[in-house]
């Protein structure tokens, strides 16, 4: 039935027997570029936060050595998944921020169920696009996290060249960043790893496919929407 | 050991310079080639090599010039924004009012340099150290005077206990205030008070001084509000997963997903969200 159209982009199958695909090579590269580079610089990043996690720096040779991998990992971050909005094929990528930001009645009322389901409960709430309420709000911690950690990290970098009124702001705007994102973090890995009626979104970023069951369960717009796509081309 | 002051009397100073060698040579800093800034000037800033430098200001007034001379160097505050910043507990305050800078523990990050309100503080990029004015606090805690100090020949340089070096500030200051109405103490109530306190003949902006130097409210924030609040957040995150499992176990939600799993499999993921089967 599925007449392929754009060979170039679709070399997976959107909808197989029982798996959607979710996730695209270049989306789930990007995922796991920053989430690597984003443990790496976590690490080394408390090494200069405090003296508490500064011994643990012997592990990469040093707090100067960390210091070094700190700038190095942080542009190897930035300019991989930069370019990944730009090169291959970045539609995904900017389908991801637009819909971030189309936050609508039936995400928040997701939202407000949340704190429910993440204890194990099941709260009510309308059926989801391909990113639901809390995804949308974890999106937007990463990415306006990553914004103000790159562009505070570049002031510090470079401090010299910036008006001390400037760098001196820059180290809380960085340490923030680093909160919001670690408390996101922790709870991204919860829901993916542990909560048993969440994990099974996992495998939409190993392989790229998520199951016909949990796309209809938990993205049931998104997944109607594909179904019309495929039936319709 | 007690609190201790230099008093830096302005009024008093010639701008011959000779603290600047005394301290070099005390504190083994090559010197470096330095620059005319202004007519008299030589020294732009703070090195990691100069801990200290003459500042000379030409003031013109009523057709007349004020020549304003300054010893620049680390005012050693009662409430340093440097040791406030410092991520890696290099920077102490000892009793005596002096602040120091633990080379061992420094990690040249630059956090100090940039939050000093006076720019006092540089690292050394290659050793990636931070060096300030030590005051001589190796020379004082064996009874020696600063090595500045020693040297200064028309006086303008005296330590001693606080107490009684700022009396003799203030009585001097009334005296100069004669000749000079603009005169004031720098350093009495700045920074919780400062070790370095001047005696200036003009207002402290006129120095390029800060008129009212604090510290910076950005690291205020980030230290006392961000650091603290922000710790319990992720705790809270943390606490809420391990919460968030244990509801989970209790509800039995481990098991029934499991069999949800085998359902999925041998059913063609047919069956119902939830519940045990």
């Amino acid at each position: 039935m599925a007449v392929k159209m754009q060979t170039k982009n679709q070399i997976q199958k959107p909808i197989g027997q029982n798996r959607v695909l979710r996730f695209t090579k270049g989306e789930r590269l990007s995922h796991w570029v920053h989430a690597i580079a984003f443990f790496v610089l976590l690490f080394t990043g408390l090494g200069v936060l405090s003296t508490f996690f500064q011994p643990a720096m012997v592990v990469v040779g040093g707090i100067q050595v960390a210091r070094l991998i700190h700038r190095g990992v942080a542009v190897l971050f930035v300019v991989v998944v930069g370019l990944m909005f730009f090169v291959g094929n970045p539609r995904y990528h900017w389908e991801w921020l637009r819909s971030v930001f189309k936050f609508s009645r039936a995400d928040l009322q997701h939202v407000t169920a949340f704190p429910k389901e993440f204890f194990g409960g099941h709260g009510t709430y309308p059926p989801q696009d391909k990113y639901n309420g809390g995804e949308k709000i974890n999106s937007m911690i990463t990415i306006f996290g990553s914004v103000f950690i790159t562009l505070s990290g570049i002031v510090m970098w470079f401090a010299p060249s910036f008006p001390p009124g400037l760098v001196r702001w820059a180290y809380p705007v960085h340490d923030l960043s680093m909160i919001m994102m670690t408390a996101a973090a922790i709870g991204h890995m919860y829901l993916g790893l542990l909560r048993p009626d969440s994990r099974a979104a996992l495998p939409g970023m190993i392989n790229g496919y998520v199951t016909t069951k949990y796309a209809r369960e938990h993205h049931a717009k998104w997944y109607d929407r594909m179904k019309d796509d495929q039936n319709n081309s | 050991m007690t609190r201790k002051m230099v008093f830096v009397d302005t009024s008093k100073c010639t701008g011959c310079q000779a603290c600047s060698v005394a301290c070099k040579e005390w504190n083994e800093l090559p010197a470096e080639k330095t620059k005319l800034i202004t007519s008299y000037q030589t020294q732009k800033d703070f090195t990691i090599k100069t801990w200290t430098y003459m500042t000379f200001i030409e003031k013109y007034e009523n057709q007349k010039m004020n020549w304003l001379m300054r010893k620049a160097q680390c005012f050693h505050c009662a409430d340093p924004a440097c040791l406030k910043a410092c991520p890696s507990d290099a920077i102490a305050k000892t009793d005596s009012g002096y602040v120091v800078i633990d080379q061992d523990k420094c990690i040249g990050c630059g956090y100090c340099v940039v939050n000093c309100p006076f720019g006092v503080p540089k690292v050394d990029q290659v050793k990636k150290k931070s060096y300030k004015c030590t005051g001589c606090i190796d020379r004082v805690e064996n009874n020696l005077l600063p090595a500045c100090v020693h040297t200064c020949q028309p006086g303008a340089l005296g330590f001693g206990e606080r107490g009684a070096m700022l009396a003799e500030a203030k009585k001097r200051l009334a005296e100069v205030q004669k000749t000079h109405p603009k005169a004031q103490l720098y350093g009495e109530k700045e920074m919780g008070g400062t070790t370095f306190l001047y005696l200036l003949l003009d207002r402290p902006e006129v120095y390029g001084l800060p008129v009212n130097p604090t510290i910076p409210l950005s690291l205020t924030l980030w230290k006392d509000v961000i650091r603290p609040v922000g710790g319990i957040a992720v705790g809270g995150a943390a606490a809420a997963v391990v919460i968030g499992v244990f509801a989970n176990l209790l509800r039995g939600n481990y098991r029934s997903s499991e069999d949800q799993e085998e359902n999925a499999s041998t059913n063609h993921a047919d069956s119902k969200k939830g519940g045990k089967k």
